[in-house]
């Protein structure tokens, strides 16, 4: 046999053809899109009267962008019910109703307000979601404070015992004509609860969804490392990102409150939106109070109650809770929880 | 001259070299889609659905209509900012120029989002508390 017909036997004339070459060329062409890999897909969108943003892990753009639309529709659905704003909502027909009659609401409506009852209680009134009457007193924006007089005498329409739920009903009262019920300090964590537990449902292994500050993490990310949260540096100067610290999230929620969100300084005094509902003024030992615990119903609502008792009280209730916390003081010294020692990693400056 | 003698006249080294020269092509086309950074897009959202999407890196002014009233987002050397707006906070003015991230303006419900195309980039946290 000579060289040539060597060259001439099927096998090479096979694997050299020009076809073959096209159908090597078009599979690796198609080669990414067919095996596409786990990736974090990102959307937002204005909802609860902010931001809202869905990070979930798929092998797919269609599926993820399938889940996130369900989450904003979840979350749409809660905000129907719980806005303070919105006439409609079920939140604004119990106040409406305040001293006269209960008003039959959603199980969502009295889940939200039993938990706000019960972070009252293990923050001793320091969290109160009947705030309503006061926190409506005050106009950041336009930096007007209220006279003393009248925020006096709305402080007996703030007392959550005068909130009572009837589950076999599912109705809610308030007891006294003039209350108002404001869930803006729980309803958030809450909606990241059930965010998570929608993209579970449907199958996300992973994700992180962020109400404005309120977070819920879970699962790992693609490269197998947990999410990744900062917290904002309560005095950040014209910086969103500017953060004090960052801590790994794995399947746990995150709030902060924070004195620096709608607020105004007059005399050199800082008046914001977190007051005390013992004495409807805000409340000034903290700057900001970050929780870290399983559920968003209770971080959200916690951040809040402890920013009211201030560092001391506010530790001990974190302690008593077993929640995770970091709270600046007013002077801007940090103090941690005892677990979150290890877990946290602070920016320079902020050690 | 027709296929067959092509591929008959070419020795052994052409076929090595083809193989080499059409690896290399593959390759590139694998690295350029995964490796790459991509081009990121400037995301104009209203009440929820993009109304409008442009590259970063093309200057241009855009005036855009919300439920509230109007704003403009102007795109310049790679940056974005929100200028002209209507609302009474003007918030999203005061955030000024961003080169990644979001821009709001929640009285007229319009987004402005600075990212790659399919909405996710490496980024050292994942969100913000606070």
């Amino acid at each position: 046999m000579t060289q040539r017909s060597k060259v001439r036997s099927p096998d090479p004339r096979v694997l050299f053809s020009i076809p073959f070459f096209l159908l090597l060329t078009v599979y690796f062409l198609l080669l990414p899109s067919c095996t596409q890999k786990e990736k974090v897909y990102r959307k937002s969108r204005i909802l609860m009267d902010t931001l809202v943003t869905v990070n979930v892990v798929s092998d797919s753009a269609d599926k993820a962008e399938r889940a996130i639309d369900i989450v904003f529709d979840e979350i749409a659905k809660l905000d129907s019910m719980l806005n303070f704003f919105s006439d409609k909502s079920e939140l604004s027909i119990i106040n409406k109703n305040a001293g006269l009659s209960e008003v039959r609401v959603s199980q969502e409506t009295i889940e939200v307000i039993e938990k706000a009852i019960y972070a009252s209680e293990k923050t001793d009134g320091a969290f109160d979601a009947t705030i309503g009457p006061e926190i409506s007193l005050w106009d950041f924006p336009n930096k007007i404070k209220p006279d003393d007089k009248t925020i006096r005498e709305r402080l007996s329409l703030v007392n959550y015992k005068l909130i009572h739920i009837n589950k076999e009903r599912s109705t809610v009262y308030l007891e006294k004509r003039g209350m108002l019920l404001d869930l803006g300090g729980i309803a958030k964590g809450y909606a990241a609860d059930r965010a998570v537990a929608v993209l579970k449902r449907i199958g996300i292994k992973s994700g992180l969804v962020s109400v404005a500050g309120d977070i819920k993490a879970f699962g790992l990310k693609p490269d197998g490392r947990a999410w990744v949260v900062g917290i904002r540096n309560p005095r950040a100067i014209g910086n969103d990102d500017d953060i004090i610290a960052t801590i790994e999230l794995r399947d746990a929620a995150i709030s902060t409150a924070g004195d620096y969100e709608r607020y105004f300084i007059v005399d050199s005094k800082r008046y914001h939106h977190i007051l005390d509902p013992k004495t409807g003024y805000p409340a000034d030992e903290c700057q900001s109070v970050t929780v870290i615990a399983k559920d968003g119903v209770y971080t959200d609502s916690f951040s809040t109650g402890v920013f009211v008792l201030g560092p001391e009280r506010g530790m001990a209730a974190l302690k008593e809770m077993g929640f995770e916390g970091l709270i600046v003081d007013s002077s801007g010294s940090i103090k941690t929880t005892q677990g979150l020692k290890d877990r946290i990693e602070f920016k320079k400056d902020h050690r | 001259m027709n296929l067959r003698k092509t591929i008959d006249s070419t020795t052994i080294g052409d076929r090595i070299l083809l193989i080499f020269l059409l690896l290399v092509s593959f390759i590139s086309i694998i690295f350029i889609r995964e490796v790459l950074p991509k081009t990121r897009d400037v995301i104009v959202e209203v009440e929820g659905k993009i109304r409008y999407k442009y590259p970063i890196d093309t200057n241009r002014l855009v005036k855009i209509e919300g439920p509230y009233g109007h704003l403009s987002v102007e795109i310049k050397d790679k940056r974005v900012r929100v200028i002209d707006a209507s609302c009474p906070n003007k918030l999203c003015e005061r955030q000024g120029w961003i080169t990644r991230g979001i821009i709001i303006c929640l009285p007229n419900r319009i987004t402005v989002i600075v990212g790659s195309p399919d909405g996710a980039e490496d980024r050292a946290v994942d969100a913000i508390t606070g």
